[in-house]
């Protein structure tokens, strides 16, 4: 029997030696492992940013005055919104606004400063480009903040806020509000997966197209030594790219790394193991790489945009929601955001940790068994 | 003329003949126009907001219904193990996060003791807000949402200090409900007729390399911008029905009506779908294999498709030296096409340089496939 397990071994071993060699020699793996998830975090990083800043904004100032000026320089003030048109018709004005030359018009009425001295009430006309719903939804908060201000400025002299209810409003875990730490921890979660799932598919249709397979299977070992031979040394070199992404995350976003880098680690393994399976599946049902590329579209498209690593989950419909359930991403995302930002540990992401070892487990077993078969 | 148009009709007869690419060819596109349409929302709806209150006067019961009535925010219940609900104020502040590290709620509020009888009594009380900012964009529209509805709280009492005489009366043009299906269905037909024609003529052209089948069209007396302009009238063709199957899609499911110029809309299309067939045969081209291929357009046109057209978060937000890639990217263009025909509805001449940047785009992109295309036959190379 021990002589046996020791064979066992030696055989994996020699199978994951020639593995290795395999790879490292493969110029197309060695990118998707390395070069691919680099690019695309900077990608990801760089180019997603929800920001509402510098709308461009065009004013009309009827009134001319210094309280009128007041409430131009006010809305300019922090940044949100760039003066720049002034004066015209309010023809041309909406003309702008409706060319999406400019997001945003602001008529101030002739009687703005009189009525106000007088105390009554003045209304200015805003013109906001809504083809951006939520740019346009979070620049309308911003408007009404800054026109309360305003008001109280013009009233009580302060900007400071004695209202008998203030809220003090705190952000958690990223109080600068920047977007990259939001984006950078989704996109490790997602491009290890995408390259999981390639590298494996490709490791296994590669012995399938080139018939080497059968060579294989004519010595004296199993299936699922085969199949071991490729998933060691596959997640070995997965786990790397999972540290390259987060010095990447730390030195180029300086994204915090708040949490356990052991759980971390523990979960991005059981997430590489979900992309093996599926990439072994994957390879098992299609007869060509062709095939497999193009079916790994199929799955990959859901995959994505189910996890909530681009675009928030909450507000997507019901029957979408449900489906979500079904995404093995998802609730890595859950876990790397919680985990990097939040510094969560297992007692509060237990069950999405619970869930991603469900699925690895599955889908392994699953794509083993349909590889084994397959084999025999 | 005759030689083009023969290759383009040899070119749809592979494609109907390969049952795997004629699925995928009209499915995915369909697939990916559903999850994009409806799984892409970037405001949250019904944010869940858990809120402790020590207070047991009406007021404080009246301000928590008036933050919950626009249904923004949904309040869900504070799991609180401890159960410190008569706690004195200094060991508060410490377990307000709670909710959030558990990811129960995406904010919290706590109302300290005595908030109706100080209020009452003409006192301030500060109300304690903690959000969780992870989601950046969803923090921002939380606050909003919490500022706008105290201050609707405290007129609505009378309880305000300060008068209101500057009101903003703000219309929001082109999409007054905010819903934001306007927005994400126009640009994910752009990201899709992006993708999907560009992989069919890359596998076309790659294949054609991989099987050596080339080299016959090589020793043939078809020119190399012959059989380009041949592949690309032939995709561009099955591009037009992937078009017409994507935009009713969106017409149907998301409510897209053309309000905009006709023919500009029809201009831009036309040279978007010759761009990406015409990119995908550079692409094609280039990789010496199949997978190969599929991956360059994976990286190179899919995720610049995505992320720097514009199509989730405005163009003005991406970082400098990578903002300047977008200009050269058809799908950039066309995300505006699509959004003026279906959203704003633009006349002809504000928008008359978005079909010229295509059509540019398109030739630009011919002339780059024909030229590899001739080097390679005169070195015969595949």
């Amino acid at each position: 029997m021990a002589t046996n397990a020791r064979n066992y071994r030696h055989q994996i071993r020699a199978l994951i030696v020639k593995e290795l060699r395999q790879i490292m020699r493969d110029k197309q793996l060695i990118f998707l492992l390395f070069f691919m998830p680099v690019l695309q975090l900077f990608l990801y990083g760089f180019a997603l940013s929800p920001d509402v800043e510098h709308l461009r904004l065009g004013v009309i100032d009827h009134a001319a005055s210094p309280t009128s000026r007041e409430a131009v320089a006010a809305l300019v003030e922090n940044g949100v919104f760039d003066l720049t048109a002034s004066g015209g018709t309010e023809n041309t004005l909406a003309k702008n606004v409706r060319d999406g030359n400019l997001e945003a018009g602001l008529i101030i009425p002739p009687e703005f400063q009189r009525e106000i001295k007088h105390g009554t009430r003045v209304s200015m006309q805003v013109m906001l480009d809504g083809v951006d719903a939520n740019t346009a939804g979070i620049a309308n908060g911003y408007i009404s903040q800054i026109v309360s201000t305003f008001n109280r400025q013009l009233v009580t002299g302060s900007q400071i806020s004695h209202e008998l209810v203030s809220p003090q409003i705190t952000f958690a875990y990223n109080p600068g509000l920047i977007s990259s730490w939001f984006f950078v921890p989704g996109v490790i979660a997602l491009v290890l997966n995408l390259v999981s799932t390639m590298v494996s598919s490709a490791a296994v249709i590669r012995e399938k197209d080139s018939g080497t397979l059968e060579q294989l299977l004519m010595t004296p070992v199993s299936s699922l030594q085969i199949l071991l031979a490729k998933i060691i040394p596959l997640s070995i070199l997965l786990m790397i790219t999972v540290l390259v992404c987060l010095l990447i995350s730390s030195v180029v976003f300086h994204v915090p790394f708040r949490g356990n880098i052991f759980l971390f680690l523990f979960v991005s393994f059981l997430s590489i193991l979900v992309g093996i399976a599926i990439g072994i599946a994957l390879a098992a049902f299609s007869q060509n790489q062709r095939q497999s590329l193009l079916t790994s579209f199929f799955v990959n498209l859901p995959v994505i945009q189910l996890s909530g690593a681009v675009a928030p989950l909450e507000s997507i419909p019901e029957f979408f929601q449900v489906l979500s359930l079904l995404d093995p991403l998802r609730y890595y995302v859950t876990c790397v955001r919680a985990i990097i930002l939040k510094g969560a540990g297992l007692e509060a992401i237990w069950p999405d940790v619970l869930a991603l070892a469900a699925f690895a487990t599955i889908l392994l077993a699953l794509s083993t068994s349909k590889f084994g078969r397959q084999l025999a | 003329m005759r030689r083009i148009i023969s290759q383009a009709g040899k070119e749809i007869a592979q494609f109907r003949r390969d049952k795997l690419t004629l699925a995928l060819a009209f499915l995915l596109p369909s697939v990916a126009m559903l999850l994009y349409g409806y799984a892409t929302r970037l405001e949250s709806k019904n944010i869940p907001v858990a809120v402790r209150n020590f207070d047991n006067g009406a007021l404080s019961r009246d301000y928590i219904d008036t933050i919950f009535a626009n249904g923004q925010l949904v309040n869900t219940p504070w799991h609180d193990p401890l159960r410190l609900r008569s706690a004195p104020a200094s060991v508060l502040s410490s377990s307000a996060m709670g909710p959030l590290d558990l990811g129960e709620a995406k904010a919290t509020i706590t109302i300290p003791p005595e908030f109706s009888r100080r209020i009452r009594q003409g006192q301030a009380s500060d109300v304690q807000v903690i959000i969780d900012a992870t989601d950046v964009n969803n923090a921002r529209v939380i606050k909003n949402s919490i500022l706008a509805t105290t201050g609707y709280f405290l007129r609505s009492q009378k309880l305000s200090q300060v008068k209101n005489l500057v009101t903003t009366k703000v219309r929001l043009w082109f999409n007054p409900g905010r819903e934001e299906a306007l927005y994400v269905a126009p640009g994910a037909t752009a990201v899709i007729l992006w993708i999907f024609p560009c992989l069919l003529s890359a596998l076309a052209m790659s294949r054609e390399k991989e099987q050596g089948t080339i080299l016959q069209l090589y020793a043939s007396s078809i020119s190399s911008f012959e059989l380009v302009v041949g592949k690309a009238l032939a995709y561009t063709a099955i591009a037009f029905v992937q078009a017409f199957i994507v935009i009713s899609m969106a017409a149907v499911l998301f409510g897209l009506r053309l309000v905009g110029d006709p023919s500009i809309y029809l201009i831009s299309t036309t040279a978007f779908l010759a761009s990406a067939v015409l990119f995908g045969l550079f692409v094609g081209t280039r990789a010496n294999t199949q997978s190969a291929a599929v991956q360059m357009v994976a990286t190179t046109g899919f995720t610049t498709a995505l992320l720097l057209s514009g199509f989730l978060y405005p163009l003005r937000n991406i970082t400098y030296p990578l903002s300047l890639i977008c200009n050269i990217l058809p799908a950039r263009y066309f995300v505006e096409a699509s959004r003026n025909a279906f959203v704003r509805g633009s006349d002809f001449a504000s928008q008359v340089h978005l079909p010229v940047a295509l059509a540019i785009c398109a030739i630009v992109l011919l002339v780059g496939a024909a030229r590899i295309m001739r080097r390679m036959q005169l070195s015969g190379g595949s």
